[in-house]
């Protein structure tokens, strides 16, 4: 009793003890910054797409139309071919300086079915910075 | 005896940590998201010059195409016959037309988007998004 009474007059014993909660939450800590995973931002690129059935692409052209091709290894711009890396930045100012003339001008984008994802996407990227908004996208 | 009194002044102060790493606790649960369902195969195509992608339309369904052509939505694989009647179903539920977001890894072919694309039009949606991505974070 007299033991007991001596420590209580310390006023030691009260401390809360911090180390376990502080073990916890360090846990917790890692554990959400190991799960968090960083999502890149995302742009859209708006197309349409005629009918699968409707097989007329359009022969009887205007003539501000854009017609670009896209096969396993490049772009074919109005018939004149680009291709690889060195191709992208021509086809790049080609179509730069074609859609300085009008932002209306209907492009149609043909691609065969071997080409890859990645070459379609560069050139609505590249129509999107210049402000195009008639696109279609036809398959071969 | 006088010593010991002098070493315990030194104790160091835990309360300012403790805080903090609250706070980054906090943080952590307030941002993470449990429920993103997407295939992480799956690597896009950077289009910086596209327009953000930011509060989709909650009717949007994002159909996924990984590499090899597989079709998927939310990480689940899907047939062309399951996912013609999946967009059907909700063209008749919503009774419009609703956005369709395709997000096609940048190796994937042509053939193997087309039978997306045409799965749609063929249930009169016309409309389509390609996801490419903007800014790439981290890595």
């Amino acid at each position: 009793m007299a033991k007991r009474r001596k420590s209580r007059n310390k006023g030691e014993a009260a401390k809360l003890e911090m180390t376990p909660m502080i073990d916890v939450v360090f846990q917790l800590l890692i554990f959400f910054i190991v799960t968090l995973k960083e999502v890149d931002i995302l742009s859209h690129l708006d197309i349409s797409r005629p009918a699968p059935d409707s097989k007329a692409t359009p022969e009887n052209q205007v003539d501000d139309l854009l017609t670009v091709q896209i096969g396993k290894q490049g772009w074919v711009l109005n018939g004149s071919p680009y291709m690889g890396e060195v191709g992208l930045s021509k086809l790049d100012k080609q179509l730069t300086r074609m859609a300085s003339f009008s932002k209306n001008t209907s492009v149609i984008i043909k691609c065969t079915g071997d080409s890859p994802h990645s070459s379609l996407i560069r050139v609505l990227n590249i129509l999107a910075r210049e402000g195009m908004m008639n696109i279609s996208v036809f398959s071969l | 005896m006088g010593k010991k009194k002098y070493n315990e002044g030194c104790e160091l102060d835990m309360t300012p940590m403790i805080d903090v790493v609250f706070q980054m606790i906090i943080f952590f649960i307030v941002t993470i998201k449990m429920d993103e369902n997407v295939n992480e195969d799956i690597k896009l195509e950077l289009a910086k010059e596209g327009p953000l992608y930011k509060d989709p339309d909650p009717t949007t369904i994002v159909v996924e195409v990984d590499r090899r052509g597989w079709i998927s939505i939310n990480n689940l694989a899907l047939s062309e016959q399951q996912l013609g009647n999946i967009i059907g179903g909700r063209y008749r539920r919503l009774g419009k037309t609703f956005p369709i977001m395709i997000r096609a890894d940048k190796n994937a072919q042509h053939k193997d988007v087309r039978k997306v694309m045409d799965i749609c039009t063929a249930q009169g949606l016309w409309r389509i998004d390609f996801a490419a991505i903007k800014e790439p974070v981290g890595r």
